[in-house]
C-alpha cells in the first residue's frame, strides 16, 4: 500500500489498546505526514453561519454581507489551504477519482452526525460530467453521479471567477421534475464553501419549494 | 492548434482544440477493455478493474495522470508523422572525434542506416554526445525525425546547447516536464523519456541517453512509450556508462547489437574510487562534527579553491551535512541540491558556473552532468541507494576534462559492500582494456590516423 497523496509506502503501527478494542484493521490511505497538512475546522470558535475557522465565535463579516438572504447555515471540515487546494487540484481537475477516499469516511461521518431527512448534493454540469465522469461530491458519498433532486444549466465554473464575479451569479439550478421536498429537513452537500452564492442559491432554491430547513457540509472553507 | 502540432503524437484535445483541426485527424480509445482486462493506450498499463473505475461504467488510467487522463470519456487524437521538414540540417560542430569514438560513430551511422536496435556501452567521460554527432547529421540530411531522450531532466539540459551548437541552422525542440514554452514541431527533439508516451510512431531514429538511469530502468511504462514513440522500423540506440544485465542479456541473445568504448576521450584511465572506512562518520556529522580524516580533505578544499560535489544517501541529510561544513568552515561556499528542489536547475547552474565551490547532493547528479575539474566525495557509500552503476556512475563525474583528466574520488562509508567492491571491479576492467586499446592506438603508424 501507497499513500494515495505522496505515492510514499504506508506503514500501519498496531498499537497495544488497538489490540484490544477488536476494532477491524482500519487501513489508511493516506500516510500521517500527509494528513497532518489539512487543517481540521473547531467548531467551537468557527463562525455558525458559513463554518470559517476563526479564534473566537462570532458571525464572521462576510456573513454579516449576507443578512438578508434566508436563514442558512453551513458546516465545514477544513480550512482550504495549501494541502486542500492541492488535493483538489489533483482529484477534481485532474480527476483522480481514487482521491475520493481520503475524505470519504470523515466526510460520510460527520453527514450522519447532522439530522436530515434527505441528503442533497451540488450536482455537476452535463459538459463536466462528461469529461470529468464523476460528480466529486457524490464521490464521497460513493456513487459519483448526479444525485438527482437538483439539475444545473450550463455555467461558467465558480473557480474561474473573482468574488464580485461569483456573487453576481445567477440562479443556476433547478429542480428535478418529481420531486417533493415540502417540509423536509435537508442537508446540502458541497466541496468548497467560499463566497457562499452556489450553496445559497441551492439552500433558496429548496426553501422556496417548501423544504423546512436547509443546513450546508462542506469539505473546505 | 496547428495540425503539424499534432504530427506523431497522441493527445487528449479539448473540443476547442478539436475544432481548429481538419476533420481527418485520427482518433482511437484512450483505453482497451475487455471483461479480464484494462489496458492504457498511452502509458501501456494494466489496470486494476477497481481502481480504475469511474461511475456509470466508466475508466481512467491511474498510471500516467501527470500528462492529463486518459480515460474512456476522451479518446486520444494523432496524425500520422510526415516528416515534413523542407531544410535539411548540416552538422556545424567542428571539433574531431579520436579514432576510437570515430569507429563508434560509424558504427552508430550504420545502425541508424540499417534501422537497427543498438547499444553503444562507453565509460563515462568517452564523449558519447559527440559521437552521435555524425549519424543524427546524416539522420537529419535523409529528412528523418530524430530525438534524444533521457529520463532525468538535467541530463536533457545539458544536452540540448551542446546539440543546438553541433546543429546550428536548425532549432532544437525540448520538451520535459518543467517548462513553460509551448510544443513546437522540430525535425530534432530533446526530451525526458516521459514526453515520449505522447508520440506514437513519431521517430525514424530515438536515442535514449543514459537509460540504466532511475526512472527508466524498470520501469515498463517508459519501455512501451519507447517502442511507441519510435516508428515502426525506426531506429533506437541505447546509451550507457553502466549497461544493466538485461540489456547485455538482449546483446549476448543478439537482439541488440552492441559498440563497446572503454576508453574516455582525452585517453586517460578513469579515476579510481578510494574507500575509507569511517563507521560513524553520521553521528560525527549529525553532531554538527567532521570527522578528523574529513576535515583534513575539506580543510584542503578550502585552501586550494578545487570544487568538489559530496553525495549523500538521503535529502534530510543534506541540510545536516551542510551546516557541518559551514561550521568548520565558513568561508566555502556551497549549496544542497534535491530531485524536488524548487530552485534545482537553477542550483545546478549556478555550480556548472563556478558560483559555487561545491554542491551537496543525493543520487539525482549521478549521472549526466559535467562540472570540469571536480573531485567527489561520497558519504555513506554503503547505502542501499547507490548501487553499482550509481557508484560508477558517481566516479565518472571526475577527471572529465581536458584540463583536469584525474582526480579524486573517495568513498566514506562503514563497511565494503557488495556495491562497492563490484563498482571498483567494474572501473578496474574498464581501465584495463581502455589501457590495451590506448597500447594498441599508440602502435599503430600515425599515417593511418589521417
Amino acid at each position: 500500500m501507497t499513500c494515495l497523496l505522496c505515492q510514499r509506502p504506508l506503514t500501519t503501527k498496531l498499537t497495544l489498546p488497538w489490540l484490544l478494542s477488536w476494532q477491524p484493521v482500519a487501513q489508511p490511505v493516506v500516510c500521517t505526514a500527509c494528513w497532518q497538512q489539512f487543517q481540521p475546522i473547531i467548531l467551537a470558535t468557527a463562525c455558525p453561519q458559513c463554518g470559517r475557522a476563526q479564534p473566537h465565535w462570532q458571525v464572521c463579516r462576510d456573513c454579516q454581507r449576507w443578512a438578508a438572504q434566508p436563514d442558512f447555515q453551513n458546516v465545514a471540515l477544513f480550512t482550504y489551504n495549501e494541502a486542500m487546494q492541492a488535493y483538489f487540484q489533483h482529484y477534481k481537475f485532474q480527476g483522480d477519482y481514487r482521491l475520493r477516499a481520503v475524505f470519504q469516511t470523515i466526510v460520510q461521518q460527520r453527514l450522519q452526525q447532522l439530522t436530515a431527512d434527505q441528503v442533497v448534493t451540488i450536482p455537476v454540469t452535463t459538459a463536466t460530467m462528461a469529461t470529468r465522469g464523476f460528480n466529486q461530491v457524490t464521490g464521497w458519498l460513493d456513487t459519483g453521479i448526479n444525485d438527482g433532486v437538483l439539475t444545473v444549466a450550463k455555467t461558467v465554473a465558480q473557480s474561474q471567477k473573482d468574488r464580485q464575479a461569483r456573487l453576481a451569479t445567477k440562479q443556476p439550478f433547478g429542480l428535478a421534475p418529481g420531486v417533493d421536498l415540502s417540509g423536509q429537513r435537508i442537508v446540502l452537500v458541497d466541496d468548497v464553501y467560499t463566497t457562499g452564492r452556489t450553496m445559497r442559491h441551492a439552500a433558496n432554491l429548496m426553501l422556496e419549494n417548501g423544504a423546512n430547513s436547509v443546513t450546508g457540509l462542506t469539505l473546505a472553507r | 492548434m496547428q495540425p503539424k502540432d499534432l504530427y506523431g503524437r497522441q493527445l487528449l484535445l479539448t473540443a476547442a482544440e478539436l475544432a481548429t483541426l481538419p476533420a481527418d485527424v485520427q482518433s482511437r480509445a484512450g483505453l482497451t477493455i475487455t471483461a479480464s482486462q484494462i489496458q492504457c493506450q498511452r502509458c501501456g498499463s494494466t489496470l486494476d478493474h477497481r481502481t480504475a473505475q469511474l461511475p456509470q461504467k466508466q475508466f481512467y488510467c491511474y498510471q500516467c495522470l501527470n500528462l492529463g487522463r486518459v480515460s474512456s470519456l476522451t479518446p486520444l487524437y494523432h496524425i500520422p508523422e510526415p516528416n515534413e521538414f523542407p531544410q535539411r540540417p548540416k552538422l556545424t560542430w567542428t571539433g574531431h572525434l579520436t579514432s576510437a569514438q570515430a569507429v563508434c560513430a560509424a558504427d552508430l551511422q550504420r545502425a541508424f542506416a540499417a534501422h537497427e536496435r543498438h547499444l553503444l556501452w562507453a565509460v563515462t567521460g568517452a564523449g558519447k554526445t559527440e559521437m552521435l554527432f555524425p549519424g543524427l547529421a546524416w539522420a537529419l540530411q535523409q529528412g528523418w525525425r530524430v530525438a534524444v531522450a533521457s529520463p532525468r531532466v538535467d541530463v536533457c539540459l545539458e544536452l540540448a546547447p551542446r546539440l543546438q551548437a553541433a546543429f546550428a541552422d536548425t532549432t532544437v525542440a525540448v520538451l520535459h516536464g518543467r517548462q513553460t514554452a509551448a510544443y513546437a514541431y522540430r525535425q530534432l527533439t530533446v526530451c525526458t523519456t516521459h514526453q515520449l508516451l505522447r508520440f506514437r510512431a513519431a521517430f525514424d531514429v530515438l536515442v535514449i541517453d543514459e537509460v540504466d538511469a532511475f526512472p527508466f530502468a524498470a520501469n515498463q511504462q517508459l519501455y512501451y512509450a519507447v517502442d511507441h514513440a519510435v516508428k515502426p522500423h525506426g531506429a533506437v540506440l541505447y546509451l550507457t556508462a553502466t549497461p544493466s544485465d538485461a540489456l547485455l542479456r538482449q546483446t549476448r541473445r543478439g537482439q541488440l547489437k552492441l559498440s563497446y568504448l572503454p576508453l574516455r576521450f582525452h585517453q586517460h584511465l578513469l579515476p579510481t574510487i578510494q574507500v575509507t572506512l569511517l563507521p560513524k562518520w553520521w553521528s560525527a556529522i549529525a553532531k554538527g562534527r567532521l570527522p578528523a580524516k574529513l576535515r583534513r580533505w575539506l580543510g584542503a578544499y578550502a585552501t586550494s579553491g578545487q570544487r568538489f560535489l559530496i553525495f549523500v544517501p538521503r535529502i534530510d541529510q543534506l541540510t545536516v551535512v551542510q551546516a557541518a561544513i559551514q561550521r568548520q568552515f565558513p568561508t566555502m561556499s556551497g549549496q544542497t541540491v534535491y530531485s524536488a528542489d524548487p530552485d534545482r536547475l537553477a542550483k545546478v547552474q549556478q555550480m556548472r558556473q563556478e558560483q559555487v565551490q561545491y554542491l551537496i547532493t543525493t543520487t539525482i547528479l549521478e549521472r549526466g552532468v559535467t562540472f570540469p575539474g571536480i573531485d567527489v566525495l561520497v558519504l555513506g557509500a554503503d547505502d542501499p541507494v547507490f548501487s553499482t552503476a550509481a557508484l560508477v556512475q558517481i566516479a565518472g563525474r571526475v577527471g572529465r576534462s581536458q584540463q583536469r583528466p584525474t582526480g579524486l574520488v573517495r568513498f566514506v562509508s562503514g563497511s565494503y559492500t557488495r556495491a562497492i567492491k563490484q563498482a571498483q571491479r567494474q572501473i578496474k576492467l574498464v581501465n584495463r582494456k581502455g589501457r590495451r586499446l590506448r597500447d594498441d592506438l599508440s602502435t599503430v603508424p600515425t599515417t593511418a590516423n589521417d
